[in-house]
């Protein structure tokens, strides 16, 4: 929503930190956090909402029978139009449009909805132009020990999943899952991502992990995570990044494009505001991201 | 002469913050039997916490072998005296066997397990109190009086000079009191101190050689049975017209004159 | 006597258990593979085996195997100490709060976000301070039977610690640290590496040692503390050693393994129906029994499927019915 009109934000989930703050224009950076409405822990208030005033709630997420139900109690509850919408990467450009529509901001709703149409087609294209034999196997891990992984369908793996990507863990259904290393051994991944900078290096230094594929041919990666995850969670728009990033590592030949000017691009439709070389820099340069 | 087992000196007892005996000075000698008569709630079962250090005296001292009982470690004072008390709640099924040999803890190391000499200290134990046959049973499927014989013998296992045993006959049938006052005849005899109290002044005459009456606290008075136990002390003690008899023999009874 | 039965067969099923453990997995090994590592180490020869087999025996199985055996003989062992001393059988190694405070600890180092070995400091550190306060505040209350002053303490202090765990989950990041969060309280042994199994092991035995020298003395705890002490015990100091012991196992399981329950509770109650209340004969084989049972669970959770069975699922579900079996069998009582 942000995207679309910020001027019709009223308030952020969780407040930014200092470092993804400077990403967004500060007096958009500086709205009020109000908390999450729904799901696991919900922190917001519902009277705050009715304080403010808010014309429309937006959530975007998962559109579960039991989530329908609860926004249907809300908007019973505050009688704010409650509008849930599907969050899933491939639903985007839907998203927007009736985000957009609803905002009454159906231009800039439809530039951004056509734009990333554009890119999403374009991953596909690459993806299409890769052989079976080509994809590399990847291995997603989770938390400190890099023992939870994301089973097929889990929002988790979305990207890899878009990526056309082997999941190693593709055999467990649904949802977020604990593996032992020796699974993990025996699936012997060829890549290895992960959200979690200390079991990425953790990977480098333990033994057991030493032993798989991915780690021999040094192909662990650290996903970036500024100003919001890039890979796994937040699970919302910046995900695209996201598919850019992994693109290139799986895909070296069919992804030959300019990460930095596709962040640019994002952030500029996205996010109002250009990143600096500088801030591409903290983006892309932290260790574990981009290969040796 | 030799320091008397057991020595209190003008003992006051009670629990923090609460006085509820003073006063109190008594001396056993080796193989003397003492009996404590006195009501419920007179402090009987306070004043034998108190010797034994379970409570700490509230003024005055208490000696064991001449030695103060403050400077003594639990297991000293474990080696000299065993305590029986009042009736046991079992909480698990040791068998009498286990639960007397309990009793050795002080005679073994801290780090130790009970050995073969020590078993045989208490088979000897239940054996002299007649219940050797009841070894392998659960403390808690005995009749009252059998738990009872076992508190003594685990008591005996710690091969003490002095025994305190709180009310020893108070659950048992008729036969088994007798039994029990047999018992610490025999015990006597051997050279063990015997402290006991009762509830029934019948016993002083039949199990001691001594008796002190505590009342409120208070020694009102102390001495050799015949001497200390009669029907004016005892209604000042209980509050109830008794009489005592005088029988052939030399020995004494008590008789309640009920009220009609 | 009448223990030797049960002993010769629960140290025997403990062999031939981790025997097992060791040559099952989702990685395949064959026992011949296991055998001929075993004779090159020995020997001191090369070993002719795949890296990753070598890796997924030494590796992988090793310490994890090893570190069941440990959790589950410190739990079993803890367990049965409060059981005694407490005279209460429905008493965990819990009582006093080590796991609550163990986890509190846990789950504090997730929402920091901070790595795998400070995790585990601060669970051992939660579930050591947590004791301490129980203990501390507990031995404070005078007037009151002291078993039953730290018993109530323990379970307002545990239930208070819960209560900060909750919030904690309920301000963490829902998709991020929670699962983490989540996970780490459902306990695992998947993570456990040589080195964590070299700082625990010294740790747990420092616990286990005296436990096991003063098992025979333990028996008197579960006399009425006036007796126990005329028979020559310090019952205060025997308390506070047998707790502090008794922490030190569970503080140091807890913090490589998670919250792993029902061992605490369950296996002193099997080894009792087996061969009575003497501590002399019930805590080592409480031990055996517990780290079998650990053990076999832990092996069935990570060869099953190919996710993960969190182990303190599988010790209630296995563990009860066979428990209720085993008291429905047995003659002996309580």
């Amino acid at each position: 929503m942000f995207a679309i009109a910020p001027e019709k934000l009223l308030g952020w989930t969780r407040a930014f930190r200092t470092n993804e703050a400077a990403f967004i224009p500060e007096k958009y950076a500086a709205l009020p956090e109000l908390g999450r409405l729904t799901g696991r822990g919900n922190t917001a208030n519902v009277e705050v909402v009715l304080r403010h005033r808010a014309d429309l709630i937006v959530d975007v997420g998962s559109t579960a029978p039991s989530l329908m139900s609860l926004a249907a109690q809300v908007q019973e509850q505050t009688k704010i139009p409650y509008a849930l919408l599907d969050g899933r990467l491939d639903a985007t450009p839907a998203t927007l449009r009736t985000l957009g529509r609803l905002m009454g901001e159906e231009r800039s709703a439809e530039a951004l909805a056509g734009w990333f149409e554009a890119e999403l087609a374009d991953i596909k294209t690459r993806v299409s132009r890769v052989k079976a034999s080509d994809r590399p196997r990847v291995y997603y891990g989770r938390g400190p020990a890099g023992l939870q992984t994301g089973g097929k369908g889990s929002i988790s793996v979305e990207v890899l999943e878009l990526l056309g990507a082997h999941n190693v863990a593709e055999e467990a259904r649904g949802g977020l899952v604990t593996v032992s290393i020796e699974q993990v051994l025996l699936w012997n991944p060829d890549v290895i991502l992960t959200t979690d900078p200390g079991f990425w290096k953790l990977a480098w230094q333990d033994p057991r992990w030493r032993a798989t594929s991915a780690v021999e041919r040094k192909r662990v990666f650290l996903s970036p995570h500024l100003p919001f995850g890039w890979f796994d969670f937040p699970p919302g728009v910046n995900r695209l990044l996201g598919a850019w990033w992994a693109g290139k590592l799986l895909y070296p030949q069919a992804f030959d494009v300019d990460l930095r000017a596709k962040v640019s691009e994002f952030h500029r439709r996205f996010y109002h505001r250009a990143p600096t070389a500088a801030q591409l820099d903290a983006m892309l340069a932290e260790p574990g991201v981009l290969p040796q | 002469m030799s320091a008397p087992v057991l020595e209190a000196r003008a003992l006051a007892f009670g629990f923090p913050g609460r006085t509820i005996g003073r006063d109190v000075s008594l001396a056993l000698g080796a193989g003397e039997v003492m009996c404590v008569l006195g009501p419920n709630g007179g402090g009987k079962t306070t004043l034998f916490r108190t010797l034994l250090g379970l409570l700490e005296a509230r003024g005055g001292e208490v000696l064991l072998q001449g030695s103060g009982l403050k400077g003594l470690s639990r297991g000293e004072i474990a080696r000299l005296v065993g305590y029986v008390p009042q009736g046991h709640t079992a909480y698990f099924a040791y068998t009498l066997r286990q639960f007397v040999l309990m009793g050795r803890t002080a005679r073994v190391g801290a780090f130790a397990v009970p050995g073969a000499a020590d078993r045989r200290v208490a088979d000897h134990a239940l054996e002299s109190l007649g219940i050797a046959a009841l070894a392998d049973r659960p403390i808690n499927e005995v009749s009252g009086g059998e738990r009872q014989l076992a508190l003594v013998a685990r008591a005996l296992a710690q091969e003490p000079r002095l025994l305190v045993m709180d009310e020893p006959t108070a659950s048992l049938d008729f036969g088994n009191q007798v039994r029990v006052l047999e018992r610490i005849h025999a015990l006597a005899s051997s050279g063990i101190a015997i402290l006991f109290s009762s509830h029934d002044p019948d016993h002083a005459f039949l199990g001691a050689q001594r008796a002190l009456l505590l009342g409120e606290g208070r020694v009102l008075h102390a001495g050799a049975p015949r001497d200390v136990v009669r029907a004016d002390t005892l209604q000042q003690l209980y509050g109830v017209p008794v009489e005592v008899v005088a029988l052939a023999g030399g020995r004494h009874a008590c008789l309640p004159s009920l009220r009609r | 006597m009448r223990a030797a039965p049960a002993y010769v067969a629960a140290v025997g099923a403990l062999v031939a258990l981790t025997a097992v453990a060791f040559a099952v997995g989702r990685y395949p090994v064959s026992p011949g593979e296991i055998v001929a590592l075993l004779g090159a180490k020995l020997t001191g020869g090369p070993s002719t085996l795949p890296a990753n087999v070598e890796t997924v025996i030494l590796q992988v199985r090793g310490p994890r195997v090893l570190a069941a055996l440990l959790v589950g003989a410190a739990l079993a062992a803890a367990g049965t100490a409060y059981q005694g001393m407490f005279r209460n059988p429905l008493v965990s190694p819990d009582i006093l709060g080590v796991s609550s405070g163990a986890a509190l600890g846990a789950v504090l180092a997730i929402f920091l976000s901070l790595n795998a070995v400070m995790i585990q400091l601060f669970a051992f550190a939660g579930g050591l301070a947590a004791v301490g306060l129980v203990y501390g505040v507990g031995g404070r209350m005078r007037g009151h039977d002291p078993l039953l002053a730290l018993v109530l303490t323990g379970v307002v202090i545990g239930t208070l610690l819960g209560s900060a765990i909750a919030l904690l989950k309920y301000l963490a990041d829902p998709y991020n640290q929670l699962p983490a969060i989540t996970y780490w309280l459902l306990g695992s042994l998947a993570s456990i590496t040589p080195r964590d199994l070299a700082a625990a092991a010294p740790l747990a035995l420092l616990g286990l040692a005296p436990m096991l020298l003063l098992r025979w003395r333990m028996n008197l705890l579960a006399l009425p503390d006036d007796e126990a002490r005329a028979l020559g015990v310090n019952t205060a100091r025997l308390r506070l050693l047998i707790v502090a012991a008794a922490t030190l196992m569970t503080a140091t399981a807890v913090a490589i393994s998670g919250i792993i329950g029902w061992i605490g509770l369950l296996i002193p109650h099997a080894a009792r129906l087996l061969v009575g209340p003497d501590f002399g004969r019930l805590l080592p084989l409480a031990m055996v029994l517990g780290a079998a049972f650990l053990l076999a669970v832990d092996t069935l959770g990570r060869t099953v499927a190919t996710i993960e069975i969190p182990p303190g699922v599988l010790t209630a579900l296995l563990g009860t019915p066979f428990f209720l079996w085993l008291f429905a069998v047995s003659r002996r009582r309580w």
